[in-house]
């Protein structure tokens, strides 16, 4: 009876055992396949490329806002909406290196062409905010300043986001005056939505969105990404 | 088991997020919903950490948790089933008050924070069903379930 009752218990623990072995089993795998997803995530291309039909001249120069020197052997077209996340993150993680690197050293120039989405409600308020202080030359300034405070005043944030405007330019020491009366006139919002036509016309998808040598990359780029770019862009640029 | 279970699957997703939220991804896989929109408003963060780092705090916690309570040594432990109960519920309604953040104030769904709050809400409800079911065979409510379990 006793010899009966201790082998029922070892096929017990034996069956015990062996479920909790098909457990960890179980368990290890979904840890080495959910790590896996997440590698293949973490190394997937930011970017996706397309071609993109740009013949020279087909953007006037007076068009978007540039930064960098008129005469650098490449390019960069740009379209971001001040209200994307992606964009915010672009601008304020890699961007500063960028310039520094890039733009700073002659090696290319960018243009920023406003591309508002209508998900958006406040990012036409930001688009016209900047545009404003573009008239005194302190476009890049408030560019940064929006991106930096998303968060603030982003439609989930706030309804009313003209008092965070108003709130960097004084930051800026803009001319609130003529800031202000260019900001409630929404003097510069055709010129805002006209900038987003032409990323309509150029089929821009998403945003950020950086044309390149011909290329269209929709995406946010890391900065190594967006050196070799460069690089590969100069190696193909007609000498000037 | 289950408990296990769900929370390295909870696990996975809060880490996913806060790949995200520190830059290693640079988009989320989010087909339904904004995740992005949600991921970097101001209720992104929580204490100075991403909410989604949090979470991976909490997953870890009660992974390590239910992994001891699977151990035959803490088999049918009530402090680690009050444990298991007492994170998973702070949890829940950590998640509810997120999941009304999104609703009601961003305005934006994020699917990924969606799959989180329904894991840590089953894990709850499995964490409360065992301590009921421990609490039921604890030692001193059955005298022939204590000759059992100290037989184990």
């Amino acid at each position: 009876m006793d010899s009966g009752r201790g082998r029922r218990a070892n096929v017990v623990k034996q069956q015990r055992q062996s479920s909790m072995r098909n457990f960890y089993i179980l368990l290890g795998a979904v840890a080495v396949l959910g790590s896996a997803l997440l590698v293949y995530n973490g190394s997937r291309p930011k970017v996706q490329v397309t071609t993109v039909d740009l013949p020279p001249g087909s953007i006037s120069d007076a068009e978007g806002y540039r930064y960098g020197s008129a005469s650098a052997p490449v390019e960069v077209i740009e379209f971001a909406d001040f209200e994307c996340p992606g964009c915010a993150q672009w601008s304020t993680v890699v961007e500063p290196d960028v310039r520094k690197r890039i733009f700073d050293t002659g090696k290319a120039s960018l243009r920023f062409f406003d591309f508002p989405l209508e998900m958006h409600r406040n990012t036409l308020t930001a688009a016209n905010a900047a545009a404003c202080a573009a008239d005194q030359n302190k476009f890049w300034e408030m560019h940064d300043r929006i991106f930096f405070g998303r968060a603030d005043w982003a439609t989930e944030s706030t309804s009313r986001p003209d008092k965070f405007m108003a709130s960097y330019a004084r930051e800026l020491s803009l001319d609130m005056g003529r800031w202000q009366k260019c900001f409630d006139d929404r003097a510069h919002q055709a010129r805002i939505l006209g900038n987003k036509a032409q990323g309509i016309k150029l089929k821009v998808g998403q945003t950020p969105t950086f044309i390149i040598a011909g290329r269209m990359h929709a995406g946010g780029p890391s900065y190594d990404e967006f050196a070799a770019l460069i690089d590969s862009a100069t190696k193909a640029a007609p000498k000037r | 088991m289950m408990v296990a279970t769900l929370s390295l699957l909870g696990l996975l997703v809060a880490l996913y997020l806060t790949l995200f939220k520190i830059g290693v991804i640079g988009e989320l896989t989010c087909r339904i919903g904004s995740c992005e929109t949600v991921n970097t408003s101001r209720w992104s963060m929580f204490l100075g950490l991403p909410v989604a780092a949090w979470g991976m705090a909490a997953y870890l916690v009660l992974l390590m948790l239910s992994l001891i309570g699977l151990q035959p040594r803490f088999d049918g432990s009530r402090p680690v089933a009050v444990a298991l109960t007492g994170i998973a519920g702070a949890g829940t309604l950590f998640s509810a008050w997120l999941t009304y953040l999104e609703l009601a104030v961003i305005h934006a769904i994020c699917i990924w924070c969606v799959t989180s709050a329904v894991i840590i809400g089953t894990i709850f409800l499995v964490s409360v069903l065992d301590l009921r079911s421990v609490t039921a065979a604890r030692p001193d409510a059955d005298p022939e379930l204590a000759d059992a379990s100290t037989s184990n």
